[in-house]
């Protein structure tokens, strides 16, 4: 047990006793150096391109002149009732996809990493949503959500749990439900297979002092290896977090933003406005006031995540 | 007993995980006749192989797999070698750089990528790498690296720094403390980050599109949906084919890493 | 742009010094007999449609080497992200297939080639006005264009179960005495019977299919006042919304469980006698013939008529791009891939309508076989829709219209509220493109 106490200190121990900064400095620059040249050249010149669209009227077109408007966008956006319904929807759907993606695979995780038969199969098993090309994703779901020919509705009512069929996609109180389980679906293996690996990076003796403490397996799980995860899962989540804000192409394969708009998601709305509409701008706006939005919340959610661990 | 739960749990998962695979499969062997039926059954009534023998004749399937690997072993290989050093330093120094770089990391996730992609494909373009396996492969390391770099700090973070520390004191030498002991316990989550940027780069769609304009360098991806039509309308069966060849490599790799997976808890397990 | 341009110039600039290497464009114009190439970017993508654009291709190519022509597949689904990208990029394919309403927006923002004097005169006069009408439009400087080549036009039938039909003793009628709405709706009534529905309406995406047939009745859902339009829904408007509503709600002869369903969607359902009708696109019939079960009876019934039945038309075209470095080349080989001949190819290919006429009188398109006969009889109800002109109809579809079709079709909200909606939320959303 002392282990743990310890080791949980870790990061802000690191501070202490150190060799000079700038030998660190030095080091940090050498260590980065080779991730930092494909990203400066491929991502941050296009991105600060793109954050700095939001303050112009930029608009798609040969003939189009761009001026900057400085924050006009912003105030447009303001007042943008339909952006901020979408975004209403957005965040239910990424915060429940999130959440409950992470129970479910939290699950899975931890029966994958226990000793049962035919373990290899079933983690390979595991893996079909990822693996599946995206294209059929939707396609697959669409069918099985079918009002008359899909599985779904005559599974239930083979075994009697419906005695007549739904429109999954299509009524407006399951249709964002029915969505969110496909997002759950498509999302667990990314997050069970970094949990699996958290999991296996839990050194065995913290388990075996553990069992020397006589701790049951509930309370081995609650107080070491959850806090032992603790960073991974952090990471996890708040990654699956911004890929589900960031999500609209399988939700619109599915369901086109319908039924009545209860499934448009506001990455839909900055996509429509930049590919469809044509306006550069607004769409960065949108996109800008997505980062500032989801920043805010996985900032107050890693900070206080952090400060838990020191 | 707990270990009957245990499995039926697992049986749940695999249902839930696992039954598109045996719908591809079915509906692949499938005449169109029988995928339109308003009964559909599991298990098809007159198997034909047809879907197959049309996928293969009609679209380049094999040439465009090939080509998807190439880019999906290099990038995710890339990626990984890039962005394991630049993790380890996030996760372990305190400098303006690496704030700066979690930063990036994390806007460049929420960004919309939409509003990059054609002043990405300009700067492409000047570098000559349009329509090329190469450029589509540095296109994929610049948009996985976010996701590796946050995932390995991760697990850095996870390896006590006392295990390293203490080795060092030891008189073990800081590099071969590091090879000794931080290795092999972030050897699994080299091993996720490895997976994840592969399945990523052999799955992914819209840079392909943009990126690779001639038929004969196009990925698997883009051949694929040449049998979707409009309006949702598409060729299901060769489409359900190609899609269950296409499945199979992201499977197949994982069934010969996830072993590594299991090395790596035992290396953790030696090493104490 | 210019900012943009500099921009990316930066940009480009500093991966120019870190790889050390770069290259101006690829090509350096056409000089005169110099073989050239041409990328077609093809949206075909049914079997027998493909194999007839590479056939047409090929034999392009062999009768002119010096104009070669690169066959390139895309798909509907991205075709919108693909062909963005490249024109903002100013790299796009030579030969663009796309749709009318597509091209609206394209040629304001000036992508798009004028072909107006370009095409030659045999294959201008092959085509009626009423096609080109698809295509023409404002070229965002106060100038109208023409800017595509329309080929290939759907317009919406009814494919009906013919035992069905038989069985209530419903006679078919011709396409020069169709049904009119009030027949279609008795009809309908005879033909529910127990578990089977008279006609299953798929309105997943009910925007464009209820504009198109709303001009049955004269409905146009858009007035134009000078450059400025404003959205209208007056009672020619809500006719046919209103009979679709009242089949689903009031003589519950239509199924309400095919309202979610995309167009392909109903079909296991049709086939197995749970509708006896399908009010469908033309092509439609192709997935029949090619998923029906043995045995399975089918006829194309000919477009309803309200006060009258013209339908709005949407075409399948080719254009030009802008950026294009061989025009006119481009031009030629658009004039070859459309002659009468080749064009009825690819409307049999596709099981759509061919705009030529000398194509349309080709045997395989009057042949009674699988309704081509009432098929191709249907084009000469097509005019253009006027939505197809109106500037920011895309945005007006899926912010305002789809959302308040659906809901109305849901029987969620009245007639009133959904015209409501349309017109005040619509004309906010048209604001932005009448500045």
């Amino acid at each position: 047990m002392t282990l743990t106490a310890e080791r949980t200190r870790g990061p802000a121990a690191g501070r202490r006793g150190r060799p000079g900064r700038s030998r660190q400095g030095r080091e940090t620059l050498l260590l980065m150096l080779p991730a930092l040249i494909p990203v400066l050249i491929f991502s941050v010149g296009p991105l600060l391109y793109g954050i700095y669209l939001a303050f112009t009227d930029a608009r798609s077109g040969r003939n189009s002149v761009t001026s900057f408007v400085g924050l006009s966008n912003f105030g447009d956006l303001l007042t943008d009732g339909d952006f901020w319904a979408s975004f209403r929807i957005g965040l239910i759907w990424a915060v429940s996809v999130t959440v409950l993606q992470f129970v479910a695979a939290l699950g899975l995780a931890l029966l994958l990493n226990e000793n049962l038969r035919f373990r290899a199969f079933t983690r390979v098993l595991a893996m079909v949503p990822w693996a599946m090309p995206p294209v059929v994703i939707g396609l697959m779901w669409r069918l099985v959500y079918h009002p008359n020919a899909g599985i779904l509705n005559s599974t239930l009512q083979g075994v009697g749990l419906l005695d007549h069929n739904v429109d999954w996609l299509n009524d407006f109180s399951i249709a964002l439900p029915a969505v969110i389980v496909v997002g759950i679906w498509t999302g667990m293996p990314q997050t069970t297979v970094v949990l699996l690996a958290g999991l296996q990076g839990v050194p065995r003796e913290l388990h075996e002092a553990g069992h020397v403490d006589g701790a049951t397996t509930w309370r081995r799980f609650w107080s070491i290896t959850l806090p032992q995860l603790r960073p991974v899962i952090v990471t996890i989540t708040s990654l699956d977090f911004v890929w589900n804000i960031n999500q609209f192409g399988l939700v619109y394969v599915l369901t086109q933003g319908g039924p009545g708009g209860q499934t448009r998601l506001p990455m839909l709305f900055a996509y429509e406005e930049a590919f469809r509409y044509g306006f550069f701008g607004y769409a960065a706006t949108l996109g800008v006031a997505i980062v500032i939005v989801v920043l805010a919340v996985l900032g107050i959610y890693i900070g206080r995540q952090m400060r838990e661990v020191s | 007993m707990r270990r009957p739960l245990q499995y039926l749990a697992l049986l749940g998962y695999m249902v839930f995980l696992a039954f598109p695979l045996l719908w591809l499969l079915s509906t692949a062997l499938k005449t169109s006749q029988e995928m339109a039926s308003l009964t559909p059954t599991w298990i098809p009534r007159h198997p034909v192989l047809t879907n197959f023998a049309d996928a293969f004749t009609e679209q380049d399937i094999v040439g465009s797999a090939l080509r998807s690997l190439v880019v999906a072993v290099a990038s995710s290989v890339l990626t990984v070698v890039l962005a394991l050093p630049a993790a380890y330093s996030m996760a372990r120094h305190r400098s303006l750089v690496n704030k700066i770089a979690i930063g990036w990391v994390l806007v460049s996730q929420v960004f919309p990528f939409i509003l990059i992609i054609i002043p990405l494909f300009m700067v492409l373009r000047s570098l000559d790498l349009v329509n090329t396996l190469p450029g589509l492969t540095v296109v994929h390391v610049t948009f996985t690296l976010p996701f590796a770099l946050w995932m390995l700090q991760g697990y850095v973070r996870s390896v006590p720094r006392e295990l390293e520390e203490a080795a060092a004191v030891d008189g073990a030498g800081r590099i071969r403390a590091l090879v000794k002991i931080v290795a092999p316990l972030l050897a699994p989550g080299v091993v996720a980050t490895l997976l994840f940027a592969f399945i990523s780069s052999w799955n992914e769609f819209l840079f392909a599109l943009v990126v690779l304009k001639d038929p004969d360098v196009a990925t698997l991806p883009l051949t694929l949906v040449k049998f979707t039509g409009a309006e949702g309308v598409v060729r299901l069966g060769p489409l359900a084919a190609a899609s269950l060849l296409a499945t199979i490599p992201s499977l197949a790799f994982f069934a010969i890493i996830q072993r590594r997976l299991r090395s790596g808890l035992l290396a953790g397990a030696v090493k104490g | 742009m210019r900012t943009r341009t500099a921009l990316v110039a930066a940009a480009t600039a500093i991966a120019a010094l870190t790889a050390g290497c770069s290259s101006g464009d690829g090509g350096d114009g056409g000089k005169a007999g110099e073989p050239v190439s041409l990328k077609f970017l093809s949206l075909a993508w049914q079997k027998e449609s493909v194999a007839a654009n590479k056939e047409i291709v090929d034999e392009w190519n062999k009768a002119n080497p010096d104009i070669k022509v690169e066959y390139v597949q895309g798909s509907w689904d991205n075709v919108n992200d693909q062909l963005v990208t490249s024109f903002e990029a100013g790299d796009p394919p030579d030969v663009i297939h796309d749709d009318s309403p597509a091209l609206a927006g394209f040629a304001s923002r000036g992508y798009l080639l004028d072909l107006s004097g370009k095409v030659p005169a045999d294959l201008k006069s092959d085509i009626p006005q009423a096609a080109w009408d698809t295509v023409t439009f404002g070229d965002g400087k106060g100038g109208q264009g023409v800017y595509g080549v329309p080929f290939l036009q759907e317009s919406q039938v009814i494919i009906a179960n013919k035992k069905l039909l038989d069985k209530a003793g419903v006679s078919v009628p011709t396409p020069e005495d169709p049904w009119t709405w009030d027949e279609f709706e008795e009809i309908s009534k005879k033909l529910t019977k127990g578990d089977t529905f008279g006609v299953a309406w798929p309105l997943k995406s009910p925007v464009n299919k209820a504009l198109n047939l709303a001009l049955n009745f004269g409905g146009t859902f858009f007035q134009t006042d000078g450059a400025k339009a404003t959205v209208k829904v007056g009672p020619e408007e809500r006719e046919v919304l209103q009979r679709i509503h009242d089949q689903l709600y009031k003589d519950k002869t239509a199924d309400p469980s095919a309202l979610g369903m995309g167009t392909a969607d109903p079909l296991p359902g049709f086939y197995a006698g749970k509708y006896a009708m399908l009010p469908a696109s033309v092509y439609l019939r192709q997935q029949v013939v090619e998923q029906a079960p043995s045995g399975f009876e089918w006829v194309t019934i000919p477009p309803l008529k309200g006060t009258s039945a013209d339908q709005g038309a949407a075409s399948q075209t080719l254009s030009v791009a802008a950026d294009s470095k061989y025009p006119d080349q481009a031009t030629k080989f658009i004039s070859f891939f459309l002659n009468s001949t080749n064009q009825a190819k690819l409307a049999k290919g596709d099981w759509l309508l061919p705009t030529s006429v000398k194509a349309a009188s080709d045997p395989s398109m009057t042949t009674e076989e699988n309704g081509w006969n009432v098929a191709t009889a249907s084009a000469k109800n097509l005019v253009v829709a006027p939505y197809l002109k109106v500037n920011g109809f895309d945005e007006w579809k899926s912010k305002v219209a789809t959302p308040a079709l659906q809901q109305y079709f849901a029987n969620k909200i009245t007639l009133d509220e959904a015209a409501k909606t349309l017109v005040d939320e619509g004309n906010k959303v048209l604001e932005r493109y009448n500045k």
